[in-house]
């Protein structure tokens, strides 16, 4: 036997019967068609959903400048608290700011310095110097800013970096120790 | 000269003129019943009336007109509403410039605006008083059980537009209120960055509920044209198709409640109902008016996203709210307990299986769900007076009659009852826990299983009398006890103990215990919560401020303090 003889054709064997296909019933095909309209419905809600989270917010730059650190004496300087909404609190030992924001609803507390405490004018919560809550239904203390020093000896403030663990809040970046 | 045509002569010619004719059908009109009929049936805006409808139901006294009239006052919102809008852009720069415009430089302008903000007021008195007046004629049984829940949710939507509505003039109140709702839903457990377990499914303060509502981080630009938008186009659209509803349903279920009697009256729609809602919805329109040219619409100054008004309050129907928010954290206060309300109000029709008093005011045949309701409905507004008057700088307590120029000593120091780091004393040191969570929790959930279930296991009916007296006297005796012992409670507060105690447990047992204990477990079940939750508002009150609780029970890892 050659190698170009050529091959037999094959015996046609008699096919085996195909696995009879499931045919399509009317009920399975609307089934799939409501399943399908439900499917379209459920993604547009959920796009449309999406359609109102915006990607890009205009939003102010939560850092700035609070001039220089040195010129804030002890206590605490509502300087910047109309134009940032930040406390800047000089103590003993350094500095750190506080944003200006409830934790209960988001009013902004005023400092009572004869009660030594701030106090909030929408539902009355009460805090410390150190931002810690003694009265009033705030669930948790204020929130600290990181704060650091620029080349220039200017108090930098980012309300976009906060804390307000107690032994957390009292170290760097959240506390600018002063000689 | 040729004579003038007499009024008779030029009105005959007009109202057979092709045009008229071709406007308004019917031929001739020469009142007969079947004139009358036509009229109600071949007029688009009457046809959602019957022919025909029950003397009973025309009666002033029935209904007081008081669905009627919220609807005059939303038809006069939706005119001076876009009148407004002509004038008004909703930008940050423009927005209170537009309304001092309106106030100062626009002819008529502050008469609109006067009367769009009056109205939004009445509107909600008027949408509760129509609540509170079905509810207590048993107007919402069967059949109408469907029409009250959307009732209910018509009054969920007047309120909302009330919200959305006081941030466009942007002025002090406007960002303030807002900043306060818009927090109050990032406090919305899972789905809000401070809500409990918010942290949990990575809710952050830019992709939360919060953020949707403001269109950004903080109240600003987006929030306004959200606002603004939901204010003026998407509420009232799903509110006109909700009152659409409501008013097929009214139809459809015969306009009135009140029971049948033999061989009753029947009048004629056109003129006698019509006659009615037209006089009604005049004395809206001229009561409105006058009210609008003697008072001034609010306006407080230009908003400062930094600086709060102290005392800074919520407008007034939303102040029992806003006094709530004192004594529970915002998730419970701001939006379980609103929920709590609107699902507990629209599942009443299916809880209440009392078959008694429908149409027609029944004290007597209906103790427990009359008395339930009106407990709400007055804590409701004892909440809103005590949040309007009671209340002075830094939201501190003050009498009507002290001046707020006074400051107040600072407030006492609250405590926790069960929490972590327990100091095992009463009245302990700020802040801290008296007793270990391993104790609170079980303690807290028998407590409320037991409360839950004590009225329906207990089967024989309690004597009333003896059941209260039994109540105060042991609630008068614990208070003894804790003024004997080195707590020293003051007869004051044992006062407070006595009588919120005594609340609690009328309404929340013995009401209970005598009048709905026979009912099946589900309908009991979902009953009793929404009792029980209305009588904790009750005693967390009397913890806070009498004895100065801030939490029953605090676990701080995962926002969880009630």
């Amino acid at each position: 036997m050659t190698d170009n003889a050529p091959t037999p054709a094959p015996v046609p064997q008699p096919a085996a019967p195909a696995p009879a296909a499931k045919p399509i019933t009317r009920a399975d095909f609307l089934w799939t068609g409501w399943a399908m309209l439900a499917a379209f419905f459920g993604a547009s809600a959920a796009a449309t959903a999406r359609f109102m989270f915006p990607n890009v917010i205009y939003e102010p730059s939560q850092k700035f400048n609070a001039g220089p650190a040195k010129s804030y004496d002890l206590g605490v300087s509502i300087k910047f608290l109309s134009e940032q909404r930040v406390w800047i609190i000089r103590n003993e030992k350094g500095i750190y700011a506080m944003w200006a924001r409830c934790t209960h609803l988001g009013c902004t507390p005023n400092w009572w310095g004869d009660q030594n405490r701030f106090k909030c004018p929408c539902h009355g919560s009460n805090y410390t110097i150190a931002g810690d809550v003694i009265a009033g239904p705030a669930p948790r203390p204020l929130w600290r800013c990181k704060v650091e020093l620029s080349a220039k000896g200017d108090l930098i403030i980012d309300k976009a970096v906060l804390e307000d663990l107690p032994g957390k809040r009292e170290l760097a970046p959240y506390f600018l120790e002063m000689a | 000269m040729p004579t003038l045509p007499s009024l008779e002569e030029i009105k005959k010619e007009v109202i057979d003129s092709q045009i008229w004719r071709s406007v308004f059908r019917g031929g001739l009109w020469k009142d007969t019943p079947r004139d009358r009929s036509a009229h109600i049936i071949g007029n688009v805006w009457l046809h959602l009336h019957p022919v025909r409808i029950r003397k009973r139901a025309l009666e002033w006294t029935y209904t007081w007109g008081l669905g009627g009239i919220s609807f005059a006052l939303y038809l006069i919102l939706t005119i001076t509403g876009v009148l407004l809008m002509f004038y008004y852009r909703p930008t940050i720069d423009l927005a209170y410039r537009d309304i001092k415009d309106l106030e100062f430089a626009i002819t008529l302008g502050k008469l609109m605006r006067n009367m769009h903000r009056w109205a939004a007021q009445a509107m909600v008195v008027g949408v509760i008083a129509h609540m509170v007046s079905v509810f207590l004629r048993g107007a919402y049984k069967k059949p109408r059980e469907f029409n009250w829940s959307v009732g209910v949710l018509l009054l969920t939507l007047t309120l909302f537009l009330s919200f959305t509505g006081y941030l466009l003039p942007w002025d002090q109140l406007a960002i303030w209120a807002v900043t306060v709702g818009t927090n109050m839903a990032g406090a919305t457990p899972v789905l809000g960055n401070e809500g409990p377990l918010g942290n949990l499914v990575g809710a952050h303060i830019n992709n939360d509920v919060r953020f949707v509502l403001l269109g950004g981080t903080m109240v600003g630009e987006n929030t306004l044209l959200r606002f603004y938008v939901m204010h003026c186009v998407a509420v009232p659209l799903v509110v006109g198709i909700l009152l659409i509803l409501h008013f097929w349903r009214i139809r459809k279920d015969s306009f009135s409640a009140a029971p049948y009697e033999p061989n009753e009256e029947k009048w004629e729609v056109w003129p006698h109902l019509v006659k009615r809602e037209y006089i009604a919805a005049a004395g809206c329109t001229l009561f409105m008016f006058v009210w609008s040219i003697v008072m001034n619409a609010p306006l407080e100054v230009i908003a400062n996203p930094n600086v709060t008004p102290n005392p800074s309050k919520a407008p007034w129907y939303f102040v029992g709210l806003q006094e709530l928010l004192v004594y529970f954290d915002p998730w419970i206060a701001g939006v379980v307990m609103p929920g709590l309300i609107i699902v507990g109000l629209m599942a009443i029709p299916f809880i209440d299986t009392n078959p008694k008093g429908v149409g027609y005011y029944a004290w007597k045949e209906r103790k427990f769900a009359n008395t339930g309701f009106m407990l709400g409905i007055t804590m409701w507004f004892t909440l809103i007076a005590i949040g309007y008057w009671f209340r002075g700088p830094n939201f501190f307590w003050y009498w009507p009659w002290e001046s707020w120029l006074i400051p107040k000593a600072a407030p006492r120091l609250t405590w926790n009852v069960f929490g972590p780091n327990p100091t095992w004393r009463l009245w302990c040191t700020p802040n801290l826990s008296a007793f270990p969570l391993w104790l609170g929790i079980p303690v807290v959930a028998g407590l409320g299983a037991a409360s839950l279930l004590l009225p329906k296991l207990i089967q024989k009916e309690l004597d009333g009398w003896k059941t209260n007296l039994a109540i105060v006297g042991a609630l008068a005796l614990v208070a003894a006890a804790m003024r004997i012992s080195p707590l020293h409670v003051s007869l004051g507060q044992g006062a407070w103990l006595v009588a919120f105690g005594w609340m609690h447990f009328y309404f929340g047992f013995v009401m209970p215990q005598r009048h709905i204990r026979t009912l099946d477990w589900a309908r009991y079940i979902v009953t009793m919560a929404l009792v029980l939750s209305t009588t904790a508002v009750l005693l967390k009150m009397c913890a806070r401020l009498a004895f100065d609780i801030k939490y029953l029970i605090t676990i701080p890892g995962i926002s969880m303090n009630i």
